[in-house]
Order: C-alpha cells, then structure tokens, then sequence
C-alpha cells in the first residue's frame, strides 16, 4: 500500500507540482490550501507525512506544526517555506519538525528528502 | 391615432420639445452606457475563465514536462505550441506561469523552465515586444527577461538605460544587474539621468543578494551625474573598499554638496582621521547641513582640539550648529555652562562668551 502524504500549502502552482512529483514517486498525496482544512482532514484519515508551508490562511504554519506534534506526534513534519531567516527555521525545528526546505526548491532534492524522513519511521 | 399624437407634439411649445429630446437622448446614452458596462463585465468574465482553464492546463503541461521521464518533450512542445499559444494573452498566461515555476523551482528545473520559454516561442514573443515603441510592453519584456535571466541582443537593452519613462529605465537597470555576472553596473556609464533613492536602494539589494561580481565604484566617482558619485560613494563604504579612501578625501572638495556630505558621511564611518584637516579647513564654505556633518565626524574620530578649531566659524546667527556643538564638546567632557546654554533667549550672548572661553582653550590659556 502506497504511503500517504499530506500537503498544506496554498500556492496552487506549487500544489499541483508537489502533488504531480510525488505521485510520480509513489505516494497518495492529500491536499489541503489551509490550516482548517489540514486539521480536518488530519482528524479524519491516517497521513504517514505531512509537508508544509509556513504562510498560510486562517491558521499560520507554526499553529498547525505545534496542533499536529501535540495530537499526532508520529507522524513526521516536512516545512516548505520561502523563509530563510534563521529565527524562523530555528523555531520550527524548535517546534520539532523534521527537516526544512526552503524556496525555491529542487523537486529532486525534495523527492529524497520526502524518503529520508519516511525511511526513518 | 399615432399620427394625432405627431401633431399633437408638433404643437407643443419649443421649450418642451427641446426637453423632450433633450430626455430621450439622456435615456439612450444611459442604456448604452449600462449596456456598455454588461459587455465589459461579461467578456472580463469570459476572459477569467478562460484564464483559469488555461492555467490547468499550463501548469498540467509544465509538471509533465518537468517531472515526467516518459513524455516526449519535443514533439510535445511543438504540439501544445500550435494548439494551445493562439493568441497574444496565452502568450501572456504562458509567460507568467513560467515566471512563477522559475521563482519556485531550482536545480535541474530551472534550465528545463528555459527550455520550456525557448520552445513555446515565449521568447520570441517578448523579443517583439521588446522592439515595440509602447513603454509598457518593454517593460513586460525586460521584467520577464531579467527574472529568468535570459540575456538579450545588446543594443535592443542599452538604449533603454536612457529612455525618458523612469519604469523603463528601472527595468532595464534590473535587467542588467540579473544578466549580465562579470560587470553588472556597466550600466551606469551611460546613465544620463540621477539615479533615485529607490534605484540605488534596489541595485545595492541586487549586489548583497545575488551572487554579483563587485565592481571598484571608485570608476564612476567622475560621473557627471552627482547621484550616481553619492551612490559609489555609499558603495564603498558598504563593501569596505578602503583602497578609495584618498579618493573619498579628493571628493571633499566636489562641486556639488550632495558628494561632499555623502563623502564627509563615509569617511566618518571609515573612521580616517586623515580627512579631518581638509574638513575643517573646508568648514566656513560648507552648506549649514554639511557643516552639521563636520562637527558629528570630529565627535567620532577627531579630539577635543579639532573641534576647537572650529568654534570661531561658527558665527552666532548659526544657534541649531552651536547647539550641536555643545552636544559635542560635552561628549569630549569639556566644561559647558549647561546651565546658562539650555536657555534659548540668551543662547547668543553665550555663544560670545563660550568662543572666547574655547579660543582661550585653544591658545593654552
């Protein structure tokens, strides 16, 4: 059975190539354009990985880091952000995500990034 | 009983008439207008949709091309070329959904997003527009070009650095910094115009930010325009070219007051004791704010005595530099009168009596 990923990110550019590339590698990949939706979805089905902005509507990237390292701790946290301010990935991992990509990004780097942190579980 | 309300209305007084017309007319140009305003409104409906169906299908393309091993990209290309960039706005879509794939993507995508503008005839397209006399779609084209880094024949850029529209000029200057690695300023010998704060802002930006070659700008403190000598001056200083110092000294006797007060600025920073000499005996020809810069760059690397030297061109009409320099001279602990000096009514008396004071100083007495 393919391993589900979850992808919060309201860009739909960036959506729609995360979603091509990473089930071209394999996954089941679930989207949701903001932080609502994410926690909805997260209540309703099991994700194996969640990869993540941090600028999102309604709910900021760091809310929902710190909703899903509360509630589902297992599951292993992939920011994707243009931020490259070392406060603001510093407090993300602080927060305890597992690796931090920023943009623009390579899909191939990306891509064993994505394996690596699953490898891991 | 048509043609009596006709006579009827061929009797009525000209001023009703007149109004009658007059009302008619308001009415149609009314439902004109409104009509107007439906099309409008429909075609920019249209149009949005179309937009939104076509950048599916953009982006669906862009990832295939991107991301998929198996598609036969050239034939692809060539096929969504000729059945899909019909018109001037696909073109458009197309270039800004390229435009945000590259702002993206890196890597090995980025030259793929290049083979995509090349292929779809994207290139093509802007290089026309870039021919174009209307300001607009040169700056349409330069901005595309400069983000993607897409260098362009010389001589269709270069004479845009001169052009009257200051968002041309702008984005020709962009594109310059974004292509062109070994002499991204190049630019500025043939500027004909200042530069403005905002322009200066943004090419200091592009050379932190972006991997630039830095030029020595000590070769345009020549430039016939003064903000582009403020500028390399600022230059210097925010890239610790201290190999131009002697030329910051010389630049203390400019022309124009702007490059002495950015010169006199930098040198502060550059802590050059060195310039003080030439400061001080250019003080009594200063403009009153360049003066201001003095006294503040003595605080900072001259002493007690420098400062002295000056209290005698300073005459007592100048009441905002002598209070700067009682701020001065108590931060080298000399013995102000505060008491007396915070007064503002008699603040010119004291200054008599306070340079008196300070040349008795001076002369050792």
């Amino acid at each position: 059975m393919n391993r589900k990923i979850l992808v919060i990110e309201d860009n739909p550019m960036v959506v729609k190539s995360l979603e091509f590339k990473l089930k071209k590698d394999g996954y089941d990949v679930v989207v949701a354009e903001d932080g609502r939706t994410a926690m909805k979805l997260l209540s309703e089905g099991h994700f194996d990985l969640i990869l993540t902005d941090l600028m999102l509507p309604f709910i900021s990237g760091n809310e929902i880091i710190e909703f899903i390292k509360t509630e589902y701790p297992n599951i292993p946290v992939i920011v994707l952000s243009t931020s490259t301010q070392e406060d603001i990935i510093t407090e993300a991992f602080t927060l305890g995500v597992d690796d931090f990509i920023t943009k623009p990004f390579s899909p191939n780097e990306l891509s064993l990034r994505v394996k690596r942190t699953l490898a891991k579980v | 009983m048509q043609l009596n309300s006709l006579k009827e209305l061929e009797n009525w007084p000209y001023i009703l008439k007149v109004n009658l017309t007059l009302s008619i007319s308001f009415l149609i140009l009314t439902l004109l207008f409104i009509a107007l305003v439906l099309v409008l409104r429909i075609v920019k409906n249209r149009r949005e949709a179309y937009r939104i169906k076509f950048d599916v299908k953009l982006i669906d393309f862009y990832n295939h091309f991107l991301f998929d091993e198996d598609f036969e990209k050239a034939s692809q290309l060539g096929d969504f070329k000729f059945r899909h960039l019909k018109t001037s706005f696909d073109h458009k879509l197309a270039i800004k959904q390229t435009l945000i794939f590259d702002e993206n993507l890196k890597g090995e995508s980025s030259e793929a997003i290049k083979e995509l503008f090349y292929g779809l005839g994207l290139y093509a397209f802007l290089l026309k527009d870039l021919k174009k006399k209307a300001w607009f779609k040169q700056v349409r084209a330069l901005y595309a070009f400069s983000k993607l880094g897409i260098s362009v024949p010389q001589e269709l850029v270069a004479p845009l650095i001169k052009s009257k529209k200051v968002e041309l000029r702008q984005q020709a200057m962009l594109y310059f910094l974004n292509t062109s690695k070994e002499n991204p300023l190049g630019f500025l010998d043939d500027l004909d115009q200042e530069l403005t704060l905002w322009q200066q802002v943004f090419i200091e930006n592009s050379l932190k930010n972006f991997d630039l070659e830095v030029p020595d700008f000590a070769r345009w403190f020549n430039h016939e325009k003064s903000s582009v000598v403020v500028f390399c001056i600022k230059m210097v200083v925010s890239f610790n070219q201290f190999q131009n110092i002697p030329l910051l000294i010389e630049a203390l006797d400019h022309t124009e007051a702007a490059v002495r007060a950015q010169a006199i600025n930098s040198l502060k920073i550059m802590e050059v004791p060195d310039a003080l000499q030439l400061m001080s005996a250019n003080f009594p020809f200063e403009t009153p704010a360049n003066k201001r810069a003095i006294l503040y760059a003595i605080e900072r690397i001259g002493t007690a005595k420098d400062l002295r030297t000056l209290v005698g061109c300073i005459s007592k009409e100048e009441e905002n530099l002598q209070i700067d320099y009682y701020k001065i001279a108590s931060s080298f602990e000399d013995e102000i009168p505060v008491q007396k000096l915070i007064d503002l009514d008699t603040i010119t008396e004291d200054w008599e009596e306070y340079k008196d004071y300070s040349l008795r100083l001076l002369q050792g007495a």
